[in-house]
């Protein structure tokens, strides 16, 4: 199988954006790297080159790096290609911010609503991120979340005391 | 007999917290716990029996899955990501087994292929008989609903046949398939109930998608148009009774769906009827694919890859990198992110569940201006699967 059609788009969005970085990396999968301030920049250019949906925002958080890493997952009904936009952001939550794209991307307005409760990512222009979300206000308080260093197993011990009758017989409990 | 206004002082005297309201409109917590919205929760401000403003309030089945699912080594995850959408639990097995194959660089064997290609369809008929239930019980049509578990009752004792499981099967699995068919009376069984199912549609139209009351009360409720759909993200379906033609088994091709004839049923005016009969159309469609899938027979060879990294499976590691699979599923397309850093459990899964798109911002949009009694409709008909959105 061919790899032309693409190429063609990776070409084409690349000539608009040469901040980015961008490569194909299978049959109908292209990837982008772009740098967190030019992201909606990039996103408005990927709207206006018929990628017409967004099917996610992912975050994924590299402890080690010091990272948080959004990948905006673009599908476009016209082309048949899913588009990966990666964009890296600080891992500290005062400096986790990015811009919202709710405007450009309706649909976008819930993953950003998902991330901030889980990932503690702070989308600038999103008046939603504060209202009740999947968490309730007593986990909210504790801080659970999906980052790597929150100690879930520790929290559902503390928290519902279910664990403990199991570790009467066994010094380590282990799921 | 108590007034209004009695109840609420002497709830506010006992304590209670009640929101102010205006004085003709009131506020009402619509599920998790009522049937008809199927452990899904709406905030709803109405005016006599019309909705005003709707506020969607997810997180009542939420169960931590992408969490769970990075303590646990990849191939135990199967038992663990397929209870997202009870209907349909094949397809997340499928996604995640696709996405774990591209990371391994497996190429599936032709037979186990076919294998999956099978057990997806009958998924999709499974999930479409058991929303046609669903609607029919929130029309008040039992008798249609009780034939659709009935026939769905057929399908489920033939999964119980294949993977040894009725419901829950835990069978597509990284690799291939967990065993092999068993044998050529269960693909008999399969062709007899496709045909059967199939003779037994017309009853459905007869008794449910012509009937009067249908037409009264699925007709221009719940209104999208094409823009709309596309710019909230909607598929499936739903997004197919706007008149987008697009399917994910046609745009983004995987296992023997590039061999197999099928046509994509689309309709304009994405109403909950149009909808509706967008799914009664598929099921035909999906037993005319299973037809031709028994018509091919199972290709010989293996069913699972044979690769020696898969004697030791606790130990079963997948090399670094990141991918994404999606399958067109009863409620739209449904897709998973898997990321690897070369360890025995993954990194990061993602579920990308479809009732995300509409079941939060399309439907606080969609029932604006519905009366109450179409709640339930329009979220029927709208595919909402509760667990996707709180996965």
């Amino acid at each position: 199988m061919t790899l032309e059609k693409e190429e063609n788009i990776v070409r084409q969005i690349l000539e608009k954006a040469p901040y980015a970085e961008g490569k194909v990396r299978r049959v109908r999968r292209i990837e982008f790297h772009i740098p967190v301030e030019r992201i909606r920049e990039f996103l408005t250019l990927l709207k206006e080159s018929n990628f017409e949906t967004m099917m996610q925002i992912t975050a994924v958080d590299w402890i080690k790096d010091g990272d948080i890493e959004l990948v905006y997952q673009m599908w476009s009904y016209t082309h048949a290609v899913h588009a990966f936009v990666k964009t890296r952001i600080p891992r500290e939550v005062e400096k986790a911010k990015v811009p919202s794209v709710k405007d450009i991307y309706p649909v976008a307005e819930t993953y950003e609503r998902d991330a901030h409760e889980f990932y503690k990512v702070y989308f600038e222009g999103n008046e939603k991120l504060e209202m009740p979300w999947i968490l309730e206000d007593e986990d909210r308080e504790a801080g659970v979340c999906h980052r790597k260093d929150f100690d879930m197993l520790n929290y559902v011990k503390r928290k519902y005391k279910i664990l403990d009758r199991f570790e009467e017989d066994k010094e380590n409990y282990v799921i | 007999m108590v007034s209004q206004e009695e109840l609420i002082r002497e709830a506010r005297e006992n304590g209670m917290e009640l929101l102010p309201l205006d004085k003709d409109t009131y506020e009402l917590f619509f599920g998790p716990q009522h049937m008809a919205t199927e452990n899904y929760s709406l905030i709803l401000k109405l005016d006599g029996h019309r909705v005003v403003k709707a506020i969607a309030n997810p997180g009542f089945l939420h169960r931590g899955f992408e969490k769970l699912a990075e303590l646990r080594p990849w191939y135990t995850n199967i038992a663990l990501l397929l209870r997202i959408c009870v209907p349909e639990p094949d397809v997340p097995e499928a996604i995640y087994s696709m996405a774990v194959d591209e990371l391994m660089g497996w190429e599936v064997p032709e037979r186990a292929q076919w294998i999956r290609t099978v057990v997806l369809e009958m998924a999709r008929v499974t999930s479409y008989l058991f929303w046609t239930m669903g609607l029919s019980f929130k029309l008040g049509v039992y008798t249609a609903g009780q034939w659709a578990a009935a026939y769905r009752e057929r399908f489920m004792a033939l999964f119980e046949q294949l993977t040894g499981a009725r419901v829950y099967h835990i069978y597509t699995i990284p690799g291939g398939v967990r065993r092999d068919i068993p044998g050529d009376k269960w693909l008999r069984q399969l062709k007899d109930t496709v045909e059967y199912v199939k003779n037994k549609l017309p009853d459905f139209d007869n008794i449910l998608f012509e009937n009067y009351i249908t037409y009264n009360r699925l007709e221009g409720i719940g209104v999208m148009d094409k823009k709309f759909a596309l710019a909230e993200g909607v598929t499936g379906p739903n997004l197919r009774a706007t008149g987008v033609k697009a399917d994910v088994r046609r745009l983004d091709p995987y296992l023997l769906y590039p061999e197999l004839d099928f046509e994509v049923p689309i309709l304009k005016e994405g109403d909950s009827l149009a909808r509706a009969l967008v799914r009664r159309f598929e099921i035909e469609q999906d037993l005319y694919i299973l037809e031709q899938l028994l018509e091919m027979g199972p290709p010989d060879g293996p069913y699972k890859v044979e690769d020696p990294r898969l004697k030791a499976l606790p130990r079963f590691k997948v090399p670094a990198g990141d991918a994404y699979a999606h399958v067109e599923a009863t409620t739209g397309d449904f897709g998973v992110y898997v990321v690897s850093d070369g360890g025995n459990k993954p990194y990061r899964v993602q579920i990308r569940g479809p009732s995300i798109s509409h079941g939060i911002r399309v439907i606080e949009q969609l029932l604006v201006g519905a009366r109450i009694a179409d709640v339930p409709v329009i979220l029927m008909t709208l595919g909402n699967c509760p667990p996707d959105i709180d996965r």
